[in-house]
């Protein structure tokens, strides 16, 4: 089982080495309780069954003047866990993002890239700042996880990532594999229409917004999608996303495995789709 | 009357288990160098329990089913969103629900430097919401030897 979408922002051994990364954690990212040890992350994965996760930094330098976990933080801990998947974050509004990404990708072994534009304040559809890096990623076949939906973080801004505002993008670059996270909640209806029409986009399952994740699962995936429609219509563009730490692992995979769907579309959903993401075409460095 | 206490901290490997912390109970009691008194063990957290039974497998799946049977996983509980003030959603009711009906503490009575207790009991240390690193608190309250 692969997990798309988890946060390393609350591993001790990072905030041990960098006290700055702590302010950024709280102040931007939101998230006010205590670290704990990388066994608990590792443990967590077990316990929910998760081989593999794939760990998310965040550049926010032009708006917040800090990463919430960087892409030499990420480096770090995937050459210590192999369970670990690292992406790449780069900031659009950087006018050297391009070639950060490239960077990060060839020398640090970065296997994909993370975007917020709800923290990092950028437009997803702009010509100046997100073309050129969803161009970059397009060439180096590493697949692009977007922030899209409401935002928990205190300095984000939800209205920065409506999914439709990525129409023109999943158009234009064909190549580029993209993936809407949180189904894009509240805007599902938008994230799914994308996804329904272009092959190139994918959804994750990282929906929370109340209640319990399996009654948030419920009602996004069986209620307002359907689940005939992804059984039918997207078996291969819907990946597992915990959105770990702010919520457990243990309790997404429940979640989902309550919705009691085919044994095929189950495992595309848990490993198959997420694994297609991440091995090619040329996903990665290694 | 002299008061020591020592906080022990101990990484859980599952969401329920049962963990018995005797020797890191006896290892605090030993360095407080309190011979005769009493002995609290007291957890530091909501959705875990401090407890006393019997170390047997059989016994220890049937506290784990019975805390189940008893607060089952899925339910109409109200403590089911998000925490701003944790930045994190607050699903976990029945971790709360079972830690209220183990209890967060034991005392336990010291004498000659020694747990006053029966042949089969052991103290456990339950973890209800794991894996997580987790502190209990040691605290001894007596007079030396």
């Amino acid at each position: 089982m692969i997990d798309f979408h988890v946060h390393p922002v609350q591993v001790a051994e990072l905030t041990d080495l960098d006290p700055e990364l702590e302010h950024a954690v709280r102040d931007v990212f939101g998230l006010y309780v205590k670290p704990q040890p990388i066994a608990t992350l590792l443990g967590q994965m077990e316990e929910a069954g998760i081989d593999q996760a794939v760990i998310l930094p965040l550049d926010c330098s032009t708006e917040h003047k800090c990463t919430v976990i960087s892409n030499e933080q990420v480096a770090w801990l995937c050459e210590r866990y192999e369970q670990l998947v690292g992406f790449a974050s780069v900031d659009p509004r950087d006018p050297s993002a391009s070639e950060r990404l490239e960077h990060a990708v060839r020398q640090q072994g970065l296997r994909g890239l993370k975007l917020d534009p709800a923290l990092q304040r950028f437009d997803l559809d702009s010509r100046e700042h997100a073309f050129p890096v969803y161009e970059r990623a397009a060439e180096l076949q590493i697949p692009v996880l977007i922030h899209c939906g409401m935002s928990f973080a205190p300095r984000g801004r939800s209205s920065a990532a409506h999914p439709l505002a990525l129409e023109e993008v999943a158009a234009e670059l064909p190549g580029l594999r993209i993936v809407i996270a949180h189904f894009g909640w509240p805007w599902v209806t938008e994230a799914l229409m994308l996804a329904l029409k272009f092959p190139n986009v994918s959804l994750d399952t990282s929906v929370l917004y109340s209640g319990t994740p399996a009654d948030s699962i419920r009602h996004v995936m069986s209620d307002l999608i359907g689940l005939e429609v992804i059984d039918r219509s997207l078996s291969n563009q819907v990946v597992f996303g915990s959105n770990y730490p702010r919520v457990d692992p243990k309790r997404m995979v429940a979640g989902i495995r309550s919705l009691d769907l085919p044994a095929a579309l189950e495992r595309n959903i848990f490993h198959e789709n997420a694994a297609r993401l991440l091995a090619g075409p040329g996903g990665g460095a290694r | 009357m002299k008061s020591v206490l020592e906080r022990i901290a101990i990484q859980t490997q599952h969401d329920t288990e049962l963990i018995n912390v005797g020797k890191l109970v006896r290892s605090a009691v030993e360095s407080s160098a309190i011979a005769d008194g009493v002995v609290y063990v007291t957890t530091l957290h909501t959705t875990t329990g401090i407890t006393v039974n019997e170390e047997l497998p059989d016994v220890e799946d049937d506290i784990v089913a019975m805390l189940r049977r008893l607060v089952p996983d899925a339910g109409p509980y109200r403590h089911a969103r998000f925490l701003a003030s944790d930045g994190q959603m607050a699903v976990n009711a029945p971790s709360h629900l079972r830690s209220a009906l183990l209890g967060m503490q034991v005392a336990l009575p010291l004498a000659g430097g020694e747990l006053v207790m029966g042949q089969r009991q052991t103290i456990y240390f339950v973890e209800l919401d794991g894996p997580l690193n987790r502190e209990f608190v040691v605290h001894v309250l007596g007079n030396a030897g």
